[in-house]
């Protein structure tokens, strides 16, 4: 009798054991479904260069934007103004954002009795959101230069440029020109300095223009141009410096150039693949899909690898830039270059 | 001395002893730790443990630790209130159940406290720069944390093996569970402070981000008491799936008739125990949820409109399962009450309604998607269904699912009753308190109602034209309480069941088909104030269930039944669904610790301490389900473990089953009948009842 109680126990607690792990897999399978239409494991690209694109994936992703505003008909936020043109809505939201951002310019023109365009009202939208906020909203945006999102000035034109893109045409000039936008870089370069009293003072006074030759001649010692853009020219393995110096404090730049693993920028981390066959390959995540994983060698290459190859995958703590320039540079060559990187505002 | 008593006096010194040691190397590790952070430099920021990420290890260890912190936290709230209740019915059934909870804790407690020990290893090995700054502001809670530790043990072991001795003085012994369970909420508080100053860190230097403030100040911080609720709540729904998942196990192994009836029971108490932590829950978490949202409004849209948008899909999948489960787990029990088949009718509606609700809680909130994404999904949004993932909708359904499950039951409650005593004719006990529980109501409405009459729109941001949007929840609340008055008016002239259905209609009709759609309206024109329409539906939806239940207490009072309740006559598949409500309860409870913590991002301390390791990113959801299962493989692997050791010490004395322990008393007992957690009335049962092996006595256990 008491065998029989035990057993009878134990395929109960059998068939709860076999009845935990089918719910399981049934759970873990929604979630991976869920994970595939969300898109979320497709995430990973990462556009290049300062422009409309760039700014509409801050505007989807890093900055958090779309989580509060919609764009016409996408997304379904309400908590804040929609960006795009909605046909049959009141006015002004009927409108594409660079015209009602004309209008409010004008309105806040008359207000400080201070000059604004267009530009200057979606800059100090994101410079000062509390400034003059849209009747009906709440004051509740965040500062999106400050933490905990922290965009920096070129994150901060490309999204200028996506948003002046929605209903006109992107214009980087109207931004670097804008007052509004050298006080936001202002604000970012107090932001990220040094505490007081550590002042950059160059050892040697670089001279700019043969810093540029360094950065661009391929027959320089150091070609950075075959990695990074400036202003339209160069390559794309790691971040555009076009307006570096705007957002990185001079300490933070020599960081950089002499330990480049110190502080790697945010969207250039590097991957160490090893496949099956046992090749190791190394580089900067470009993207992945539910297939493969895309990754960007130091020669700029993109190469597809199908996950089915892949037997490991390891974020890297060292930068793919190399780290010797201390040993390939002349004192006077390093501070040339610097000194060009500074013109970079 | 007997055997038996010499196998629980050791085994009270073992599980003593451990909780000392534990406490002990906690110490230890924490004062080298200490020491540096008054000079030593700590160099490593990060380190891994045997190839395996700190992430990985962290997240693990600190969710299997939780899992176990939830159940030896939530037990003993529903512990010493089934003893009270016990003692104060002298329905010794509580007291056995009571009992039988406590002894699966304190197995339980030594293995929290060993995981808790695990997770402080980890975290000052693996992330020393971290636990550094954390020392630095908490290193002084850390002792009275050990110190806590002590005291809770002690009292646990002394209310778990005085629970004989001291049966002469039983009040004495409830109030050594009250204590223990202060012991254990000062605790959990104290373990909660550390997370809220991690997500809203108060008094730091923006220039240094050292910390400059108080150890008052860093433990207060605004998501301190958000979480508290949320997790006190929480560990009383987890406490209560687990028991139930263990009372299904044990009734589906059970060979004799008394064992099933017994276990039945006790699968029917613990689901109403989880049921009665879950309802207000949604609540406590749209409080945190608001309050995220005012530490940090990036912190607040990227958990239900950014990065955890889906996740919360993934969150009512498991709480649909929850509600729903209930209820049928419900439905299929008035199968062995005689009488409820009149309420056969009912249960297609509310199972309709629950689906409904449920698909529409389902469906997807803001979603941050790039044009690619967008592809994928098809297109962009419905033209209406995409209303349908908004929070008005949302809160609507909510509020609809629990009074839903209310319902069910009230009708599992009166499924084998006749009416009872007319209320006029009732003491004057019953119209006291029936008037008592009137007056709460009106003035909670009251208050609230008079507070958005009043309302200046300028404390919200909003223009003063937007007043006249404040006055429609204020009416409404107006309306609720004029039917607070009818309602109870109508009990008097014992027309109670038409003042019950007047008062759920009424709420219903406001909760949710006008605030639910007026919410759509208030998100256009006035947004703020949202929040303010979400509470005014809780406060009407929580008078409904305190009102609507006291009625019904009195409704029955003294009715006589169309037979018995046939404990365990439930069919086994009825006994899978506890163990679903078991493992939904467990898997949200990381997934909720996922959103949580995830809502940081690549901060450790919120905008004060950055995690600059490789694993600064948010895992995908298939990871964090992955992630979560098998910590829910751990945790029920190990309580199962611990439950079956248990089992062998019941052995040992020489017991069988809970049911075994005790013997059938002869003669009608006066036993209380639970309703929305409170346990009020008498009700009359028969031997004939009892000897199903309910209306029992403990016997002289181990003597």
């Amino acid at each position: 009798m008491a065998e029989g109680k035990k057993s009878g126990a134990r395929a109960a607690f059998i068939r709860s054991v076999v009845f935990v792990f089918a719910v399981l897999g049934v759970y873990i399978y929604i979630a991976e479904v869920i994970t595939d239409i969300s898109g979320q494991a497709h995430r990973g690209s990462v556009a290049t260069g300062v422009g409309p694109e760039m700014g509409r994936e801050i505007f989807f992703g890093k900055g958090k934007c779309s989580t509060c505003h919609s764009l016409g008909g996408q997304g379904s936020a309400v908590r804040c103004p929609n960006l795009g043109a909605t046909a049959g809505a009141d006015p002004p939201f009927d409108i594409p954002i660079i015209e009602r951002a004309a209008l409010r310019a004008k309105q806040r023109s008359e207000k400080t009795g201070q000059p604004y365009t267009a530009t200057d009202y979606i800059i100090e939208s994101h410079f000062d959101p509390g400034a003059y906020v849209v009747e009906g909203y709440k004051n509740e945006m965040p500062v999106i230069w400050k933490p905990p999102i922290g965009l920096n000035a070129d994150e901060e034109m490309a999204v200028d440029m996506f948003l002046q893109a929605e209903g006109g045409s992107a214009d980087a000039a109207a931004i670097t020109n804008s007052p509004v936008f050298a006080k936001l870089k202002a604000g970012l370069a107090t932001l990220t300095s040094e505490p007081a009293g550590e002042a950059f003072k160059p050892y040697l006074a670089g001279d700019p223009a043969k810093g540029e030759l360094i950065f661009f001649d391929p027959d320089s010692p150091t070609p950075c141009a075959k990695c990074h853009t400036v202003k339209g020219q160069g390559g794309k393995v790691g971040p555009e410096l076009t307006n570096v110096a705007g957002s990185r404090t001079p300490q933070f730049i020599i960081q950089s150039v002499l330990e480049p693993s110190a502080d790697i920028a945010s969207g250039f981390e590097p991957f160490l693949i090893q496949t099956n066959d046992e090749e190791f390959i190394s580089g900067i995540k470009k993207g992945e899909d539910a297939e493969s994983f895309e990754l960007m060698d130091d020669q700029g290459e993109v190469r597809k690898i199908a996950k089915a190859d892949i037997a490991k995958l390891v974020p890297q703590k060292i930068s793919i830039m190399p780290g010797n320039f201390r040993e390939i540079l002349t004192m006077e060559q390093f501070h040339d270059l610097i000194a060009f990187l500074l013109t970079l505002t | 001395m007997n055997y038996a008593q010499g196998v629980r006096k050791e085994g009270w010194w073992r599980s003593s002893a451990a909780t000392f040691l534990w406490a002990l190397l906690l110490a230890l590790i924490a004062v080298p730790v200490l020491a540096a952070t008054d000079g030593t430099v700590i160099r490593d920021e990060y380190r891994t443990f045997m190839g395996i990420g700190s992430r990985q290890v962290i997240w693990f260890v600190a969710e299997v630790h939780l899992m176990f912190g939830a159940f030896v936290l939530g037990v003993p709230i529903f512990a010493v209130t089934l003893e009270a209740i016990g003692a104060k019915t002298k329905d010794v059934r509580y007291d056995n159940l009571a009992h039988e909870f406590v002894k699966l804790l304190s197995a339980a407690f030594s293995t929290t406290a060993a995981l808790g020990g695990l997770l402080a290893f980890s975290l000052f090995g693996l992330y020393p720069k971290f636990m550094a700054y954390m020392s630095n502001v908490f290193h002084d809670v850390f002792y009275v944390y050990a110190l806590l530790f002590f005291a809770e043990s002690f009292t646990l072991y002394l209310y778990y093996y005085t629970w004989d001795t001291m049966q002469k003085h039983k009040w004495a012994h409830v109030w050594l569970g009250v204590l223990l369970n202060v012991w254990g909420i000062i605790l959990m508080g104290l373990a909660n402070s550390w997370a809220g100053f991690m997500m809203s860190p108060v008094a730091i230097d923006p220039e240094t981000n050292a910390f400059t403030g108080t150890v008052s100040q860093a433990i207060q911080t605004p998501l301190w008491h958000p979480i508290n609720v949320h997790r006190l709540l929480g560990n009383i729904a987890f406490g209560g799936f687990i028991g139930g998942a263990y009372a299904a196990v044990r009734y589906l192994g059970a060979e004799t008739e008394k064992d099933k009836a017994h276990y039945d029971w006790m699968g029917y108490i613990s689901n109403f125990i989880g049921v009665a932590g879950l309802i207000p829950l949604p609540f406590a978490g749209y409080w945190m949820g608001r309050e995220v949202y005012s530490v940090s409004s990036v912190m607040g849209n990227n958990m239900m409109g950014g990065a955890f948008s889906w996740t919360f899909i993934l969150q009512a999948v498991l709480v649909g399962t929850l509600f729903i489960g209930s209820n049928y787990y419900l439905w299929v029990g008035m199968g062995r009450i005689p009488g409820a088949e009149r309420y056969k009718g009912s249960i297609k509606f509310i199972e309709a309604i629950l689906l409904i609700c449920f698909g529409i809680w389902l469906t997807p909130h803001n979603l941050p998607l790039n044009p690619e994404e967008q592809l994928l999904l098809g297109g962009q949004y419905h033209p209406t269904f995409k209303f349908l993932g908004l929070m008005s909708a949302k809160n609507a359904v909510i509020n609809f699912i629990i009074l839903s499950t209310f319902f069910s039951f009230l009708l599992y409650r009166r499924g084998n009753k006749h009416d009872g005593i007319p209320f006029s004719r009732q003491g004057s006990k019953a119209k006291i308190v029936l008037c008592s529980v009137g007056a709460i109501c009106l003035l909670v409405l009251g208050w609230y109602g008079n507070f958005l009459y009043h309302a200046d729109p300028a404390m919200f941001d909003l223009p003063a034209d937007r007043a006249k949007y404040f006055k429609v929840p204020a009416g409404l609340l107006f309306l609720q309480m004029a039917m607070v008055v009818v309602a109870i008016g109508l009990t008097f002239i014992n027309k109670g069941k038409l003042g019950q259905a007047l008062y759920l209609g009424v709420g219903v009709f406001s909760i949710v088909f006008v605030l639910g759609v007026y919410g759509f309206t208030i998100m256009k024109v006035a947004n703020p104030l949202l929040r303010n329409i979400a509470f005014t539906q809780w406060s009407m939806m929580m008078t409904c269930l305190l009102l609507v239940s006291t009625i019904d207490v009195y409704l029955f009072a003294g009715a006589k039944e169309y037979g018995d309740i046939q404990w365990g006559k439930m069919p086994a598949y009825s006994q899978y669904i506890l163990i679903l409500l078991c493992m939904a309860i467990v898997l949200n409870i990381g997934l909720m610790g996922f959103i949580r913590s995830g809502l940081r991002e690549d901060w450790h301390i919120y905008g004060v301490l950055r995690d600059t390791s490789p694993w600064a990113f948010t895992p995908t959801n298939a990871t964090m389900a992955k992630m979560v299962s098998a910590c829910l493989v751990a945790f029920l692997g190990i309580v199962s473990f611990v439950f079956w050791l248990t089992g062998l010490s019941k052995h040992e004395e020489g017991g069988g089953s809970g049911a075994e322990e005790t013997h059938v008393v002869k003669g009608p007992v006066k036993g209380p009948i639970p309703v929305a957690g409170i346990a009020v009335g008498a009700h009359h049962r028969s031997a004939d009842n009892l000897s199903q092996g309910l209306g029992v006595h403990r016997s002289d256990r181990g003597m």
